[in-house]
């Protein structure tokens, strides 16, 4: 690195002395210029825009979120400009509200369930493409990056077709095999059919990039340890946990965490579906903030909810931060 | 592996492929389908006729045309000012050693972890107060901000995959720093560039929660706010609605498909490795 800046100091003080006597007037800018960006101003002077960007629409926010939090802020107080600090008020409406916490625990099962149908399945996709006939996985690859590539809110709407009482093909084909109890069977009646509908939406949108990113993993298990487990004459099973998994298990930690941080927030779906309905029967953490919040004015109040999401995501994320820069340290 | 097992799997495999592909089968079908055909109780999974009505219909309704145009430019502007500061930003992290490189790196890592949908609150205050709601500056501010840790980080992974010696002989060579670096780094950098907009567009072509909350004039919002006030209000046109859905796909797609090659290793080394 330095051998770089020692080299460039020569190369770019001799070219501009010829060039300074032909434009003599502009040489007290051009120093100037050339001093700001040859010297050891140009770093940081590249990293302004990114910087301030950062700490004006993200370090201010999270700073503001947590002093909104207590304070009361309904729309009065908001159009009047006025501040009025209520304490732990905010929290202890919410923390004593059995509503909060009941939506607190679906949010949690939710994002279970969706993580887990989401890393279950990927792993099976990503066995299954390493198993079948070449053009066979390249039709499966087309159609999960199809999947994938669709937008969130072109996918829920296409679902909430499939799954329409009267005339979605999801009825339609339960009535063909038999079930004729679906007939104008409504999936959207209950907070718990609804969700179901919305994890598996969500499963459909997830399954492909832990899918190919597992698969890559699978492809760089080297041929010879699975030489190595058959002459050992190990079965399949045991073939598959010491050396399949062995190889793919950072892999599955990455992805489930990831899955973990995405499906926690997940608010497209759940809102564009029903709202949150029936009932509030399908609201989770993310609704519950947005309805609060932006839709009946209580920012004070949403901001102490985005405060206990904030918590929650960080105790997910500091383990993954950690592992990042121990890669940062090595590298 | 036997070969019966083999041709077992296979056939597994066309049907999770038909799981995946049914939805999108299903939307641009429909979106064919004659008007008669949406609402009959007949079992049909084959149009029985072609039209182009829909599309027609989908796209003169009111306000379609008009939310296609501010997710463009929302989302298109977005990743290019998130393009210009990330590259900025990612050079000297890649390149330079200077005091409080380290701390950079850790601001940007941690911006890139920052869970923005908790973020609304105090997002909403701040547009309002710079008195951007309800224009689409406001939003492209948030998109950019959301786009520019990922992107910078992204970038300087790939400006660390090219070798500096590439520089130094064009240096060599009788380049200046800037020339050295526009001639030789930055076309190599161009699968990267690339990748990590297409990442960005996509992600602000998604979005929903904050275009709902900061375009609350109706007749001004973007295509995801469009579409689900669409299938709310008009609930029975389901022909419009994968008209519309479809145009949505359509530019996704295409994006997907050009930067197919990379798309596991763009997500993963901007969430997960250096």
């Amino acid at each position: 690195m330095s051998v770089t800046t020692k080299a460039a100091v020569p190369a770019g003080t001799t070219p501009p002395a010829p060039r300074s006597t032909v434009s003599d007037g502009e040489s007290g800018i051009g120093t100037f210029v050339r001093r700001l960006f040859s010297q050891r101003a140009l770093p940081y002077l590249l990293l302004l825009p990114a910087t301030a960007t950062i700490l004006v629409m993200l370090g201010w926010p999270v700073v503001s979120v947590v002093l909104t939090s207590f304070r009361k802020l309904d729309l009065g107080e908001l159009f009047q400009g006025k501040i009025v600090w209520n304490g732990l008020d905010n929290y202890r409406v919410i923390l004593t509200d059995p509503q909060f916490w009941q939506i607190t625990l679906r949010t949690v099962l939710f994002t279970a369930a969706c993580v887990i149908c989401t890393v279950g399945g990927g792993l099976l996709v990503a066995l299954l493409m390493k198993h079948v006939h070449g053009w066979v996985r390249v039709v499966l690859q087309l159609a999960l990056v199809l999947a994938w590539a669709m937008p969130i809110l072109a996918a829920t709407t296409v679902f909430q077709w499939m799954f329409d009482q009267n005339y979605g093909i999801l009825n339609k084909t339960l009535v063909e095999l038999g079930f004729t109890g679906f007939h104008h069977y409504s999936w959207f009646q209950t907070g718990l059919s609804t969700m179901t509908v919305i994890v598996i939406l969500i499963t459909w949108q997830g399954i492909p990039f832990v899918a190919f990113t597992l698969y890559a993993g699978v492809l760089g298990v080297p041929a010879d340890l699975y030489e190595a487990a058959g002459l050992d004459g190990a079965s399949n099973w045991q073939t598959f946990r010491s050396v399949t998994w062995t190889a793919l298990r950072p892999l599955v930690n990455v992805v489930t965490f990831l899955s973990l941080l995405w499906d926690f927030k997940v608010f497209t779906q759940v809102w564009a579906i029903r709202q949150g309905g029936p009932d509030g029967g399908s609201q989770t953490l993310p609704t519950l903030q947005y309805l609060k919040g932006i839709a009946t004015s209580h920012f004070g109040a949403a901001a102490a909810v985005s405060v206990i999401m904030i918590l929650a995501l960080v105790v997910l994320t500091a383990q993954n931060l950690r592992l990042m820069l121990r890669t940062e340290e090595v590298d | 592996m036997g070969r019966t097992k083999k041709r077992l799997a296979s056939v597994v495999g066309l049907l999770v492929a038909a799981v995946f592909a049914f939805p999108i089968y299903w939307m641009v079908t429909t979106a064919l389908k004659p008007a008669n055909q949406l609402l009959s109780d007949d079992y049909d999974l084959v149009p029985l006729g072609v039209t182009f009505q829909h599309f027609i219909d989908g796209v003169s309704k009111k306000g379609f045309l008009n939310s296609l145009e501010n997710s463009l430019i929302v989302a298109l502007v977005a990743v290019a000012f998130a393009l210009v500061a990330g590259l900025l930003a990612a050079v000297p992290l890649a390149r330079l050693k200077f005091r409080g490189r380290k701390g950079f790196l850790l601001l940007v890592l941690v911006a890139q972890m920052a869970p923005f949908e908790a973020l609304l609150i105090p997002m909403f205050l701040m547009i309002r107060s710079f008195d951007l709601l309800n224009v689409l500056p406001g939003l492209i501010l948030v998109y950019f901000a959301a786009a520019l840790p990922f992107t910078a980080w992204t970038l300087r992974g790939f400006v660390k995959g090219i070798p500096v010696d590439l520089e130094e002989a064009a240096m060599v060579d009788g380049c200046g720093r800037w020339a050295a670096f526009r001639r030789v780094t930055l076309p190599l950098l161009g699968p990267g560039l690339v990748a990590t907009s297409v990442f960005s567009f996509v992600t602000a072509w998604n979005e929903f929660l904050y275009a709902l909350t900061f375009l609350q004039d109706t007749s001004n919002v973007t295509l995801p706010v469009w579409l689900s006030s669409f299938v709310s209000v008009f609930g029975v046109d389901w022909g419009g609605a994968m008209a519309a859905s479809t145009v949505f796909t359509v530019p996704v797609l295409i994006f997907f498909l050009v930067v197919q090659r990379n798309l596991v290793s763009g997500v993963t080394a901007g969430a997960v490795k250096g």
